[in-house]
């Protein structure tokens, strides 16, 4: 068994507020094999883009990793320092955001900011960097002519496209992306999910790709981990879970949006909103919004628990959980 | 609520709106620009009563324009909008202005930004049956407020609340119990649930149908997402850099798309329910519309364009109960009664 790329073991992370520390990520823990695809799943405010932070130690205040180690090749990142980091970033490791507007310096031409980052890991020389900036550009499709536009010259889907770029100007092991497709249409998302699985199959890296939508990790990823207000609700292989899943919260995220083709039924979605991580619920945090709620679900904490290749934080499969060990 | 064809969906002798050869550009480059942004060109529509029209779209597509020229908030460059037959350009006095809002009411897509943030959430609704509604007396204006609430599914306890005391899903019911308090005949709702999470997204749809369902409101439902459109409209119209290239009832544009564009729309779709096939290469963007020429839209993006689509504009045409605006769609249809000269479909 070779070891994992990296081993997240019980990470929390905290935001401190004036009145109370909000636990956003609450002891969480995975791991990601070389070359594998994980795609986590959650809606608004569930912790999964701070948890993505707390792994790459990107978090600034009020948010700090609480407990809990982020293990990548063999050393814990949350025990490293700001320089160790910093020889690591781009070259080990890359993230691409949410919004590539934001991300990129609208003051620096799409060339300049490759250089930077380029730069930032040893002398390159700038015929070298010319070149190596064009085969990045050219990997995700947009012609390197480009290399001299500013981002708002760039479309939307090609300011992500250059991000993605950016992101394997050094061809990390692995790359960690913050809903990268949600604000492009839905041509545009699809054209670019596939463009980023071709290159993960042809260059061989790890991706963690978090999203809101079900549906875009549906086909693209290996392993899918479902978050419920700070916790892991369920991790599965996605056909695992798209043919069977076991969560009430995934299944009724499954049902909750409709569909393009079979027959139109009415849909129900799943009542009332996610809950407030300053005061979550009592016992497993899902029982306020839960089909099938039973009395213990209000007062018991609710571990995760391992059902052959699958975990799930749910109650109804306790019994079951004892049985397999 | 019913999901089938609505019935109330009868052709009557005027429709509740008709927008005609709607068509609004925008200048560019401030004052002595000279470029035009071709927003909406030659834009058809009719809504009648008890009706949810879907309005899909890319975003740059022209989708929100057509709300705002509905709504009289831009002012059409050309082109005409009837209201019960009514020409909406010669509404000018207050009264009359005033009318045209309480009949066609607006929600709008974000719910975080839509509400004054001092003001509890009846001031909106308090605000708009004071002004729309002469019918509710003033002592009964709370309890209408109170059933307004409760016909979008909200509890009428929580007119006493805050914006910030309320989750997103709320908030957006808040938007329509606002329109719905003008008692309007249709509402104009620009991407209403697009900022929801998805697990509520649902809850807000299966609203606007018992809103159409219990109030007999119309609804004119702007959105990207044509999985959305097809689970609550009646009838789609799908528009495409300013142009509308497909029109027709939602089970048929849907099951049997015309347009190249909308079958691209369609393949784009992920549904983990189903295993599609990957997409050529098409990056997938819509372009920007200045200064335009003579020529179908889409035919850079489209596989099946011949000459004649860089030639000229192709309108609307009948193929069954849809309009479509494409050359090659039109030709085969026709090509199907009798033969006329369709020069080949080139697949590129």
């Amino acid at each position: 068994m070779p070891e994992p790329l990296l081993e997240v073991s019980e990470l929390s992370v905290d935001y401190l507020t004036e009145t109370a520390d909000v636990r956003a990520v609450d002891q969480v823990s995975f791991t990601v094999e070389p070359g594998e695809f994980l795609g986590i799943v959650g809606e608004s405010g569930c912790g999964k883009s701070t948890l993505l932070f707390g792994v790459a130690q990107l978090l600034s205040p009020p948010g700090e990793v609480a407990g809990g180690q982020v293990v990548f090749r063999g050393e814990d990142m949350v025990r490293l320092g700001p320089d160790d980091l910093r020889h690591m970033r781009w070259r080990d490791f890359s993230m691409v955001m949410q919004s590539a507007m934001n991300a990129l310096n609208p003051m620096k031409s799409i060339g300049a900011q490759f250089k930077d980052t380029l730069e930032a890991h040893g002398s390159m020389s700038i015929e070298k960097i010319r070149r190596r900036s064009a085969e990045a550009l050219e990997m995700v499709g947009i012609d390197p002519v480009h290399l001299g536009s500013y981002p708002h010259q760039l479309s939307g889907g090609m300011r992500q496209r250059a991000m993605i770029a950016m992101a394997l100007l050094f061809t990390p092991q692995l790359v960690m992306m913050d809903e990268p497709t949600s604000a492009l249409d839905v041509v545009a998302q699809r054209s670019l999910m596939s463009q980023i699985k071709d290159l993960q199959r042809s260059l061989g890296f790890a991706v963690i790709f978090v999203t809101h939508d079900m549906s875009v990790v549906s086909r693209y990823s290996d392993r899918v981990m479902v978050m419920y207000a700070g916790q892991i609700a369920e991790a599965a292989r996605t056909e695992a879970i798209f043919a069977r899943p076991l969560h009430p919260y995934t299944r009724g995220l499954m049902s909750a949006f409709p569909s393009v083709a079979g027959p139109r039924r009415e849909l129900i979605g799943i009542p009332g909103a996610p809950p407030d991580l300053a005061r979550p619920p009592s016992g497993c945090r899902f029982h306020p919004r839960c089909p099938e709620v039973m009395p213990q679900c209000l007062t018991r904490e609710v571990p995760l628990y391992p059902l052959g290749d699958a975990d799930v934080r749910c109650l109804l499969y306790e019994e079951q959980a004892k049985k397999a060990v | 609520m019913s999901l089938e064809e609505h019935p109330g969906a009868v052709d009557t002798s005027e429709p509740l709106l008709r927008a005609v050869d709607l068509t609004r550009h925008f200048s560019l480059g401030g004052l002595f620009g000279k470029d035009l942004l071709h927003a909406v060109d030659d834009f058809n529509l009719t809504i009648h009563e008890k009706e949810i029209v879907a309005l899909v779209g890319e975003s740059g597509s022209g989708k929100s324009t057509i709300a705002r020229l509905l709504a009289k908030v831009y002012a059409p460059t050309r082109g005409e909008i009837l209201y019960r037959g009514r020409p909406v350009k010669k509404l000018r006095s207050r009264k009359d202005l005033l009318w045209y809002r309480g009949e066609v009411a607006m929600v709008f897509q974000d719910p975080f930004s839509a509400f004054n943030p001092v003001f509890r959430v009846s001031h909106g609704v308090m605000r708009n049956l004071a002004l729309h509604r002469p019918d509710v007396r003033r002592d009964q204006r709370r309890q209408e407020a109170e059933r307004v609430f409760e016909s979008v599914g909200l509890n009428a306890k929580m007119l006493r609340r805050f914006p910030y005391e309320m989750s997103g899903g709320e908030r957006q019911r808040v938007g329509f119990a606002q329109a719905l308090a003008t008692a309007p005949k249709l509402i104009l709702a620009d991407e209403p649930v697009s900022m929801l999470d998805v697990s509520i997204r649902v809850g807000v749809l299966n609203m606007m149908a018992s809103l159409r369902d219990r109030e007999g409101v119309s609804l004119l439902y702007i959105t990207h997402d044509i999985a959305s459109a097809r689970y609550v409209a009646d009838r789609v119209i799908v528009m495409y850099a300013g142009h509308l290239v497909e029109e027709g009832p939602t089970d048929t544009v849907l099951r049997d798309p015309k347009h190249p564009y909308t079958q691209l729309l369609l393949s784009a779709v992920a549904d983990p329910r189903e295993k599609l096939e990957e997409i050529a290469g098409d990056t997938g963007e819509p372009p920007k519309v200045i200064n335009p020429s003579e020529g179908c839209r889409f035919r850079s993006r489209c596989p099946y364009a011949i000459e004649k689509c860089s030639l000229i504009t192709p309108r609307p045409g009948p193929i069954g109960p849809s309009q479509v605006a494409c050359h090659v769609a039109l030709a085969q249809a026709e090509g199907a009664t009798d033969r006329v000269e369709t020069a080949p479909i080139t697949q590129r």
